[in-house]
C-alpha cells in the first residue's frame, strides 16, 4: 500500500464521519489515527455533544459492526463478554456460547464509568487481549476490534472511575469540547431540519484486507533518533521516581508519570499523523500533536495538584517547555 | 565559503547537508580565531616592543612568541572542536530555512537498513525538493558574535596603548651599555665648567671600559681615581644640579667598581681552579697560602681585623691570649689576605705581620683540630685536652667575634681612652668594652666550679 491510498482513504473517511459531526475535526482525526494505530480511545465529554454519534457514524464509514453497551452499574461481566446458555440442538440439549456485545469491530463502552470494576476489568482485559474467556473457554474478538469509551466529567455521583492501570490501557484520551457558536448553528441546521445525512461506506467489502495494510503502513512510517529521543525525554520528564526525571516545577504535581505504553502511543500516534499529512516520516510537529491526548491520562496527579487546579495537560505543557528538542 | 555549490542547481540533500555543516564548521572557527587571535596578536607586538628596547632577548622573545603562538592555536582547536556542528544540528538548520517538515533531520539520521527503500527514496526527493529554496551565502551568513568584537576592540586598545606609551616609556625600558651611561653623564657634566675635569676623566673611563682589550685593574684604578675626585668635588660643591650630577657619576661608578671587581674576582677564581688550587671549605694546614692570591674586598676587613688583633695583643682583651688567637681558623686568613697586599700608608702593618706569623702557627695546630674535634688533638699540652675551641682556663679563648666600625671621632675617643686605660681603669666603661660581641663569663657569686673535667674525646661517650 501506498502512502496516498492510506491518505486518500483517511481523508474520505474523515470527510463521511464530518457529514454527521459538526466541527470535533481534531477528535474526529485522532480517533482515526488511533484506530490504524490498533488502539482504543476514551472521549470525554459532557452528555449530548455527540460522542456516541462520532462512534457510530465511524463504524458505518468503515463498514465494520458495531455494538454499543450502555454501562450501568448493575451491568454484569457476562452481559458484556457473553456467556454460555444451554440450547436445543437436534434433540440434544448442549451449552453453547452466546457472544457477548463484545464481540464486534468497534464497540461503544458508552459511561464506563457507571459499571461497576469488576464488569469494566472484564472489557478491559477484552481490549488488552482480544480475546475473551468464559468458562475456561477462550474466545477470539474480531479484528480490527477498537473500543471507544465515553465517561462524563459531571455527575460523578454512583460512578466508578477507572483505576489509573485500566487508564492505560487506552491509546488516546481525547477531551470532547463544546461546539463554538459556528458549529453550533451548523448543527442546528443539520439537526433541526429535515435532512438527513448518508453515511456512504468507505471501505470495500474485504476492508479487514484493507484495514491490516494500513496498520502496517502506519508502523513503517520513519522516525528520526532525534526525534525519537526528543519523545523518550519528554516521557522520562513526566516520570517523578527516577532521578533525572522532570523538575522539581513538573515533579511536585505529579503522583504517578507516564508509563512506556505512553511513548509508544505517542510514536504511533505521530506516524499515523506523518502519513495522514501525506509524509513518510516523522517530525517534531507529529509529536507535538498527540503528545497531550497520549499522555493526559498517564500522568496521575497528587493532591497538591488538585488543590491548586492543576491539570494533566498543564503538566504536560510544562514538561514540553523544559525539554529541549537536542 | 565561495567553493559552495550554486544553490539554484539541485543539490541531493545529503551534500546539501555536508555542505550546511562545512559552513558551520567555518563559522565556528572564525569565531574562536576572531576570539583568541587578536589577544594573540596584542600581546606579540607588546613583545615586539619590549625585544626592542633589549628588554628581552632573542631567545627568548623567539621562545615566548612561539609560546604565545602555540597556545594560541591550541586554545583555538579546544573552542572550535565542541563547536563543530553535528550532522543533526545542520540538518536541522536545513530543515528550518528551507521550511522542511525534519526531512534533512530525518535524512541525515536514520539508518538506511532499518526503514523501507521506497519511503528513502521519498523522503529524499521531497528533500531535494526543499534543497532548492537554500541559498547558502544567503541562509548562512557568518555573523561575527558579541564575544569577538570585544576581542578585537580590547585588543586594538592595547595595542594602540603599547604603539603610544612605548616612545615613553622606552628610555625608561632600554638598558644602555655601562660606557654609555658614563659618557651620558660625562656629557652633561661637560657643560658645568666646575665639573669639566671629571667629565674629561669619565670619558676616558668610557673609552676604557668599551675597549675589551684595556685590563681590569687599569679600569678600577680609574674608577677609584675618579671616585676620589667625585668626592672632593662633592665636598666643596655648593650648586644642587651639580651635586645631583656628581651624585649620579658617584653611583655609576660605584656600579661600576663592583662589576669590575666582581669580573676580577671570577678570573682570579678561574685562574684557580686553574692552577689545581685546593678548593674545600674544611680548614687545612695550606689553605692560609691558597687564598694569599685574594684580594680586593677583603682589604678593608683585613685592616679592621689588624688594628683590632693589635689592640687585644695591647691587653685590651679581656681574654686575650696571643699565643691562642690564632686558632680561629678565619683570622689568619684575613690577615694573610692584607699580607698579600700591603698598603703602604696604612699603619700597624708591622703588629699585623707578627700577628699573622703566630697566627699560621696556630692555625696548623687548630685545623687539625676542627678536622675531627672529637679526637685527642695532636701536639698539644695535656691540660689543653680539657677544652674545645673557645673554652680556656681563663675562659673563652680563640672565639669569633664581629668587628664594629665606629665613627672616626668616637674612634679617636676610645682609642685616647683605651691607651690610658690602664690608669683610668673603671672611669669609663666603654673603655672597658672590647670592640667585639664576646659574652662575658657570668660571674656567679659562690656558684660551684666543675670539679673534674673530662676529656673532650670521651665527653660524647659519657654524656
Amino acid at each position: 500500500m501506498e502512502p496516498e491510498q492510506f491518505q486518500d482513504v483517511f481523508q474520505r473517511l474523515e470527510a463521511e464521519v464530518q457529514k454527521v459531526i459538526v466541527g470535533h475535526n481534531d477528535v474526529i482525526r485522532k480517533v482515526l489515527v488511533a484506530f490504524f494505530a490498533g488502539g482504543h480511545v476514551l472521549l470525554e465529554g459532557v452528555p449530548g455533544l455527540g460522542k456516541t454519534l462520532l462512534v457510530k457514524s465511524l463504524s458505518q464509514a468503515l463498514g465494520m459492526t458495531f455494538k454499543r453497551i450502555q454501562f450501568t452499574p448493575d451491568l454484569m461481566p457476562s452481559d458484556i463478554v457473553g456467556t454460555e446458555v444451554l440450547a436445543d440442538t437436534n434433540g440434544r440439549r448442549e451449552f453453547q456460547f452466546k457472544r457477548g456485545p463484545i464481540f464486534a469491530h468497534v464497540v461503544l463502552a458508552d459511561e464506563i464509568n457507571r459499571a461497576t470494576p469488576k464488569t469494566q476489568s472484564a472489557v478491559l482485559e477484552a481490549m488488552e487481549e482480544k480475546q475473551v474467556t468464559v468458562f475456561g473457554e477462550s474466545h477470539i474478538l474480531e479484528s480490527p476490534f477498537m473500543v471507544l469509551a465515553t465517561q462524563n466529567p459531571i455527575e460523578l455521583e454512583g460512578t466508578y472511575p477507572l483505576p489509573e492501570a485500566q487508564l492505560d490501557r487506552f491509546f488516546f484520551k481525547l477531551l470532547v469540547a463544546p461546539p463554538a457558536p459556528p458549529e453550533l448553528r451548523e448543527i442546528l441546521r443539520r439537526t433541526t431540519g429535515t435532512e438527513v445525512a448518508d453515511i456512504v461506506k468507505v471501505l470495500p467489502e474485504d476492508g479487514g484486507k484493507l484495514f491490516k495494510e494500513m496498520m502496517l503502513l502506519v508502523r513503517q512510517v520513519m522516525i528520526a533518533p532525534p526525534i525519537e529521543d526528543y519523545v523518550v525525554r519528554l516521557v522520562h520528564a513526566t516520570q517523578t521516581t527516577s532521578q533525572n526525571g522532570g523538575q522539581a516545577s513538573v515533579k511536585q504535581y505529579i503522583r504517578f508519570g507516564s508509563s512506556p505504553r505512553g511513548a509508544q502511543s505517542v510514536i504511533l500516534g505521530a506516524k499515523g499523523h506523518a502519513l495522514v499529512d501525506g509524509r513518510v516520516h516523522v517530525s517534531y510537529e507529529d509529536v507535538g500533536k498527540v503528545i497531550f491526548s497520549a499522555l493526559r491520562h498517564r500522568i496521575i496527579l497528587n493532591f497538591q495538584a488538585e488543590a491548586e487546579n492543576v491539570s494533566s495537560d498543564q503538566i504536560i505543557a510544562e514538561v514540553i517547555k523544559q525539554v529541549a528538542r537536542d | 565559503m565561495a567553493s559552495f555549490a550554486n544553490p539554484r542547481e539541485r543539490v541531493p540533500p545529503e551534500s546539501l547537508i555536508k555542505q550546511v555543516t562545512a559552513v558551520l564548521r567555518h563559522h565556528a572557527l572564525w569565531d574562536s580565531l576572531l576570539i583568541i587571535v587578536p589577544p594573540v596578536l596584542a600581546l606579540i607586538y607588546g613583545l615586539v616592543f619590549l625585544r626592542r628596547t633589549a628588554w628581552i632577548g632573542d631567545l627568548a622573545f623567539v621562545l615566548t612568541v612561539s609560546s604565545i603562538t602555540g597556545l594560541g592555536l591550541l586554545a583555538v582547536f579546544l573552542r572550535v572542536r565542541p563547536r563543530i556542528p553535528s550532522a543533526a544540528t545542520a540538518a536541522r538548520l536545513a530543515d528550518e530555512k528551507s521550511g522542511a517538515k525534519d526531512h534533512f533531520l530525518t535524512l541525515s539520521t536514520i539508518d538506511p537498513v532499518t526503514c523501507q527503500q521506497s519511503f528513502l527514496e521519498r523522503l529524499r526527493r521531497e528533500a531535494a525538493i526543499f534543497s532548492e529554496r537554500i541559498e547558502l551565502k544567503r541562509d548562512f551568513p557568518y555573523q561575527p558574535k558579541r564575544w569577538s568584537y570585544g576581542s578585537v576592540v580590547g585588543s586594538l586598545i592595547v595595542a594602540t596603548f603599547i604603539y603610544f606609551v612605548a616612545p615613553l616609556a622606552e628610555p625608561m625600558l632600554r638598558a644602555a651599555p655601562v660606557h654609555e651611561r658614563i659618557r651620558e653623564i660625562a656629557e652633561k657634566m661637560a657643560e658645568r665648567p666646575k665639573l669639566k675635569g671629571i667629565a674629561e676623566a669619565l670619558k676616558a673611563l668610557a673609552a676604557k671600559i668599551e675597549d675589551p682589550k684595556a685590563p681590569d685593574e687599569e679600569k678600577q684604578k680609574l674608577v677609584q681615581e675618579i671616585e676620589k675626585q667625585i668626592a672632593e668635588q662633592q665636598k666643596q660643591e655648593q650648586d644642587k644640579n651639580d651635586r645631583e650630577l656628581l651624585d649620579q657619576a658617584a653611583n655609576q661608578l660605584g656600579g661600576t667598581e663592583q662589576q669590575q671587581s666582581a669580573s676580577g674576582k671570577d678570573q682570579q677564581k678561574d685562574q684557580q681552579n686553574g692552577a689545581g688550587g685546593i678548593q674545600s671549605n674544611l680548614p687545612q694546614d695550606n689553605q692560609g697560602e691558597s687564598k694569599q692570591s685574594q684580594g680586593g674586598s677583603g682589604e678593608s676587613k683585613g685592616e679592621r681585623t689588624a688594628e683590632l688583633s693589635q689592640d687585644m695583643q695591647q691587653g685590651k682583651s679581656t681574654q686575650g691570649n696571643p699565643k691562642e688567637t690564632g686558632q680561629d681558623k678565619n683570622q689568619p686568613n684575613q690577615s694573610e689576605t692584607k699580607n698579600s697586599q700591603p698598603d703602604p700608608g696604612q699603619p700597624g702593618k708591622d703588629q699585623n705581620k707578627q700577628k699573622a706569623d703566630k697566627n699560621q702557627g696556630g692555625s696548623k695546630d687548630g685545623a687539625g683540630r676542627n678536622q675531627a674535634s672529637e679526637e685527642p688533638p695532636q701536639n698539644v699540652a695535656p691540660g689543653e685536652r680539657l677544652y674545645k675551641n673557645g673554652e680556656g682556663k681563663e675562659g673563652l679563648k680563640g672565639a669569633r667575634y664581629v668587628t664594629v666600625q665606629l665613627p672616626e671621632d668616637v674612634a679617636a675617643e676610645v682609642k685616647g681612652e683605651s691607651m690610658t686605660g690602664k690608669e683610668s681603669k673603671g672611669n669609663r666603661v666603654g673603655a672597658k668594652v672590647p670592640v667585639s660581641n664576646v659574652p662575658l663569663p657570668a660571674h656567679v657569686p659562690n656558684a660551684a666550679m666543675e670539679k673534674q673535667q673530662l676529656p673532650i674525646e670521651y665527653r660524647g661517650i659519657i654524656r
